[in-house]
């Protein structure tokens, strides 16, 4: 991707760059233009929240675009409960969880032999009194060359701890808010394109401004067919299911697409944890009243 | 001699003292900049790299079918499981030792009883 930044010059009646400017290849581009906020617009409110909002929150608005074609205008406004998508900020949350999610499957195979394991070194070397060298009891202990290690890594050893339930949750809710905040939340319709040429989705990416990398979502199994070839190849593009939406992700792409199921399902699954009661099995045994 | 040698030291360690104090503006490190190493090139958007976490809330948004530790790639007796090196071998004896080698078998059981007298037997924690 390679931006252009816009350089106001003195000199009257020019407007291009100087043509002995040498701009370095890592140089950050200027920023996307901020869009207009969808609260003081024509369009109509194209979803409203399935679940109550508190009487004393507002929901979050934001504009609902679509893939179709390059230039589309947005189609309307949706409403995003604020219980998800405006909560605050807590940065700690989001860095513990996503220190969990890279240690927790970390498992390290360094191992090294103890004396006892190296080869040999099962004789006295030489006799305890006499000899005039100093005393020792094998060849394979710590202090000599080709011994075992007193205190080295032992066999294959594993990271892993869960932090509890709601402080994943919550983490989640704070990477969405924040992705909203920062204008790189883009909410679609869904996910059909008219060519499975990847060409197009980064001209289209390239066009609104979206970012370098993109995060696509949508729930279900199946995926239109030309989102999925298009998406084949390019590194920076990926598609995951909704069940497969996590912090680590959502923090090294840049940008974040839901289509209006994904905000659905995630809405539900997300707010059902600021009801629930506290378990008294694990949620994976049946209760009466879950599904 | 030995007076004079004395005598000489100190002035020269109070001029070179001076000396310091006066000239001295800025640190001591002398980095060698044609030695320092390269950063290696990494490609951060490998396909591992990509989609790395996916799926790791697989429990709270997936209805709680599977859990995470059902992801973890390892050997049996770590997957789901931490814990310090003799939980660890005993574990691994339980789950794996009847089919380990003879070798391995040994000195696991050596390792497991020097563990548990230097755990239970000596020192401040028993």
């Amino acid at each position: 991707m390679d931006f252009s930044p816009q350089f106001i010059s003195s000199v009257s009646g020019e407007s291009a760059l100087p043509s002995n400017l040498r701009l370095p290849p890592n140089l950050i581009g200027v920023a996307p233009q901020k869009r207009a906020s969808p609260s003081g617009s024509d369009l109509p409110v194209l979803r409203r929240c399935e679940a109550d909002i508190p009487a004393h929150l507002a929901p979050a608005q934001t504009w609902l675009e679509s893939l179709g074609s390059r230039d589309s205008e947005p189609l309307g406004v949706v409403d995003l409960h604020p219980d998800v998508f405006s909560v605050p900020l807590r940065l700690d949350i989001l860095h513990a969880v996503e220190v969990w999610q890279r240690n927790f499957k970390r498992i390290s195979h360094a191992k090294v032999k103890s004396r006892a394991e190296v080869s040999g070194g099962g004789r006295k070397p030489w006799n305890q009194k006499g000899s005039g060298r100093a005393r020792h009891g094998s060849i394979r202990s710590p202090l000599w060359r080709g011994g075992g290690v007193a205190h080295g890594p032992r066999g294959p050893s594993s990271y892993y701890y869960m932090l509890p339930m709601k402080v994943r949750v919550q983490g989640l809710k704070i990477a969405l808010t924040a992705k909203l905040a920062q204008d790189y939340l883009h909410i679609v319709d869904s996910l059909e394109i008219p060519t499975p040429d990847p060409h197009y989705l980064l001209d289209l990416v390239k066009h609104r401004q979206w970012g370098d990398s993109i995060l696509i979502v949508d729930v279900g199994d199946e995926f239109p067919q030309n989102i999925l070839k298009a998406t084949e190849d390019m590194k920076t593009v990926n598609i995951i299911p909704a069940i497969g939406l996590n912090v680590h992700s959502m923090l090294k792409h840049e940008s974040l697409v839901l289509t209006l199921e994904a905000v659905k399902f995630l809405e539900k699954k997300l707010l059902w944890h600021d009801v629930r009661y506290v378990p008294l099995y694990p949620f994976k045994l049946p209760y009466s009243d879950l599904p | 001699m030995s007076v004079f040698g004395g005598v000489f030291r100190q002035s020269s360690a109070r001029l070179f003292s001076t000396v310091l104090l006066l000239s001295h503006a800025g640190t001591c490190a002398r980095t060698r900049m044609h030695a320092v190493p390269k950063l290696r090139e990494l490609d951060r958007w490998t396909e591992k790299r990509g989609v790395f976490g996916v799926y790791d809330n697989i429990g709270i948004l997936g209805d709680f079918k599977a859990h995470p530790k059902d992801l973890i790639r390892g050997p049996v007796w770590l997957r789901g499981f931490s814990g310090n090196e003799l939980q660890r071998l005993i574990r691994k004896k339980r789950m794996v030792g009847g089919r380990m080698l003879t070798e391995d078998k040994h000195s696991l059981d050596k390792r497991i009883s020097f563990l548990y007298r230097r755990f239970n037997r000596y020192g401040k924690h028993r």
